[in-house]
């Protein structure tokens, strides 16, 4: 079989244009997120020759027989690891950090050094009404200081739950995606752009995924995948065109518990896995804060019990409830205040039951137990704060090491324009010359 | 080959010009706020400790309130206790008067009557209040620290006062209860300036021998009950000088506990503003190469 020169150069100049087509993909798509960078693989075209023509020049040109899709495997999945890491520790810490602000900005521990001052001014002068009203009011702020912590608890967990709902949504949405898209991989040609286009979808769509848990991955060799979410154990999520459903479930502390297709699982990473430890470390802080709230009542209304109001009669508990949510005061005017032991007549200036109260208070030390309390709290988010700056640092630079690898840098494409639109040219040249060619044979027979 | 990615050049320079950025604006409100610590988790350790330090800082206040209350009560007592001595000195002067064999039962009388005068005055100094309205000498009881029936003074307060914390663990005796200050024993018989002046009074009313015998027999009794008054303006002295020994205590403490707080949570402002001049030159040069190599793209040379 002869070569055709024309169809030769014509095979040329159509490689060089999709090599041109793919470099201005590549320019259009430079900030796109998730895209790959695209390289065309252009083969030759010969045949060998037949029997007995063994001398013969066979070319037939060139052809594209591939677009490359230039990801690293190892490079994604360690964009996937490194990034969940980092969406649980910011979620872990940016829970920790609300509960840390509702502890704090609360005030809480200045209204119980604000009770226990008035009741020390309440020593001067025991039978002074305005310093009784005066430590009946701080008590009151107390109490409502223990409430609005409480309740600014309650509403961190509320958003950590409901973002973790959100997240579980939009993990089963994922879910459905990459089972489609698995679906449609397994019609697409190897090697087409079409291709590569699902495969982008599908990176992204399991960066989102690793971003809100665990996963694990195995990649068939048509490019669909296989998902199982979460960590001992991981249970399988995404398999072939079918995809199972993930669910949360709230415990009676407030914590968060997951299960896929029924099946019990630990988030491991991510989003969801920083909600759950974040959910862990508000329950323990809630109780902490309750006993604290419990004790302090329970040791104000003892001392209560063993002394006289400024009337002579016996002292009336001063707080009800048992919770930091709960805590009120019932006793009605600071007349009540049982400054005096029992037995002491009304109107009594004896402060001796005072003292016991208020060496009660020193020995049970709610504000020392509250610093504490917010100490601990405070510590562990400069502790996290520490490891999700080494995190951040980590995953950065993981996906910095991936789009140096995969995406697209354009001093690379603008040479690339240059070197195909020459080629483009050549082969027109090698066009002209075939047609020069045939215009001396025709001329001949002159 | 290593490809050097356009995406990756925009997010490294975005997130170095951004931490940057942040480093600037944290010392920026330390300088503005002059603390160091923003929030507890910045630095738990040194939170925990100024928190202990704002609790002492408050109790602190409360106690200079209740050593200031202590300190006006005792100073009350002390003019009064200067006041009964010099009404007993007085009522001395009177007798001495009264003891003379010269003078007439009319002029007794009289004497008498003075007597009597100075006896009533001396009651209500016994019931004179103080700032916060209750008998000065009457102990923990609201009301009359004595009530009289014409002959006896009754005590009605209670017997001892309660101390009153001063600060550092530290207390005062705020005042005196009226047997502490009128009650003495003479020839061991128990017996009270009231007692001394009534019996005096209405013996020299009656008039005669016995009027005179009277008078000089009262006089040690006088003597006696000027003792325990002065006795007892010694103790209100020696109260008040402990009470201005532990504010001058509390006030070098305060001190103290605000140079801690500086220190502990206090940003240097020095140290700060240098940190700050050299973080915001670092960022002008990052911002200024970002521009210069952002503009080094090959396709401004293709023409």
């Amino acid at each position: 079989m002869a070569s055709d020169m024309l169809s030769i150069a014509a095979s040329g100049a159509r490689a060089a244009r999709g090599a041109l087509d793919v470099t201005a993909q590549n320019i259009a798509n430079a900030s796109s997120e998730g895209y790959v960078r695209r390289s065309l693989r252009i083969e030759e075209v010969s045949a060998s020759g037949g029997a007995g023509r063994n001398g013969d020049i066979s070319l037939s040109g060139a052809r594209i027989a591939e677009i490359n899709r230039n990801a690293d495997p190892f490079l994604q999945s360690e964009v996937r690891r490194t990034n969940g890491d980092l969406q649980r520790a910011n979620t872990e810490l940016s829970g920790l950090s609300n509960i840390e602000s509702a502890i704090e900005q609360s005030g809480i521990f200045t209204s119980i050094v604000e009770f226990e001052a008035s009741l020390q001014q309440l020593a001067g002068d025991p039978s002074d009404p305005s310093r009784r009203a005066a430590a009946l009011a701080e008590a009151n702020t107390m109490a409502n200081k223990f409430e609005i912590t409480a309740t600014g608890l309650d509403s961190v967990g509320a958003g950590l739950r409901f973002d973790a709902e959100a997240q579980v949504s939009e993990a089963n949405i994922i879910g459905g995606e990459l089972a489609r898209v698995n679906l449609r991989l397994t019609r697409a040609g190897s090697g087409s752009s079409d291709r590569a286009a699902l495969l982008d979808q599908r990176d992204q769509l399991l960066e989102r995924l690793a971003g809100f848990s665990a996963v694990t991955t195995s990649f068939a060799s048509d490019g669909t995948v296989a998902v199982s979410l979460g960590s001992a154990p991981a249970r399988s999520f995404v398999q072939g065109g079918t995809s199972g459903v993930l669910s949360s479930a709230q415990g009676a502390d407030g914590t968060l518990s997951f299960a896929v297709d029924g099946q019990p699982t630990n988030p491991g990473s991510g989003g969801l896995a920083g909600a759950a430890l974040a959910l862990t470390a508000l329950a323990t802080t809630r109780g902490r804060l309750d006993a604290i709230a419990g004790r302090l009542a329970d040791t104000v209304n003892a001392a209560q019990a063993a002394g006289v109001g400024s009337d002579g009669s016996p002292g009336a508990p001063m707080f009800a409830g048992a919770t930091a949510g709960t805590l009120r005061v019932v006793l009605g005017s600071g007349q009540g205040i049982a400054t005096a032991p029992a037995g002491a007549a009304a109107g009594s200036r004896d402060t001796g039951n005072l003292a016991a109260l208020r060496e009660a208070l020193a020995s049970e030390n709610p504000a020392q137990q509250l610093s504490s309390l917010l100490f601990d709290v405070s510590s562990t988010v400069a502790g996290r704060n520490v490891t999700q700056s080494a995190l951040e640092t980590i995953a950065s630079s993981a996906r910095i090491s991936l789009e140096q690898q995969s995406s697209v840098n354009l001093d690379t494409e603008a040479t690339n324009l240059i070197r195909f639109q020459q080629a483009f040219q050549a082969s027109g040249r090698a066009m002209q010359v075939a047609s020069d060619i045939f215009d001396t044979l025709l001329g001949i027979g002159r | 080959m290593i490809n050097l990615s356009t995406g990756a050049f925009f997010e490294r320079s975005t997130q170095q010009i951004g931490v940057l950025r942040a480093r600037a604006e944290t010392l920026q409100s330390q300088i503005g706020t002059g603390e160091r610590i923003e929030r507890s988790s910045d630095d738990p350790v040194a939170a925990a400790r100024l928190r202990m330090l704002a609790r002492s800082d408050r109790m602190a206040t409360v106690d200079t309130r209740n050593s200031q209350l202590a300190e006006a009560d005792l100073k009350l007592a002390d003019q009064s206790l200067s006041s009964i001595a010099d009404l007993v000195i007085r009522a001395r002067e009177l007798a001495v008067q009264g003891a003379a064999a010269t003078l007439s039962d009319e002029q007794r009388g009289a004497i008498g009557i003075e007597i009597k005068g100075l006896r009533e005055s001396l009651l209500s100094l016994a019931n004179s209040r103080n700032i916060a309205g209750h008998a000065l000498l009457g102990g923990q009881a609201t009301g009359a620290a004595y009530t009289d029936d014409g002959v006896n003074a009754q005590f009605v307060g209670t017997q001892a006062v309660d101390a009153l914390e001063i600060g550092e663990g530290q207390s005062v005796v705020p005042g005196l209860t009226g047997p502490e200050v009128f009650d003495f024993a003479v020839d061991g018989t128990d017996t009270d300036l009231f007692a001394v002046l009534g019996s005096l009074a209405a013996a020299l009313t009656s008039g005669g021998n016995a009027a005179s015998q009277a008078s000089s027999d009262a006089l040690a009794s006088l003597d006696a009950g000027l003792e325990k008054v002065s006795t007892a303006q010694t103790v209100v002295g020696s109260r008040l000088n402990w009470v201005d020994l532990m504010t001058e205590r509390r006030e070098n403490n305060a001190e103290r506990v605000a140079d801690e707080r500086a220190d502990v949570g206090g940003a240097d402002i020095a140290v700060t503003m240098s940190r700050l001049q050299e973080t915001l030159t670092v960022l002008e040069a990052t911002q200024a190469s970002f521009v210069r190599l952002s503009n080094l793209s090959l396709f401004s040379m293709l023409r």
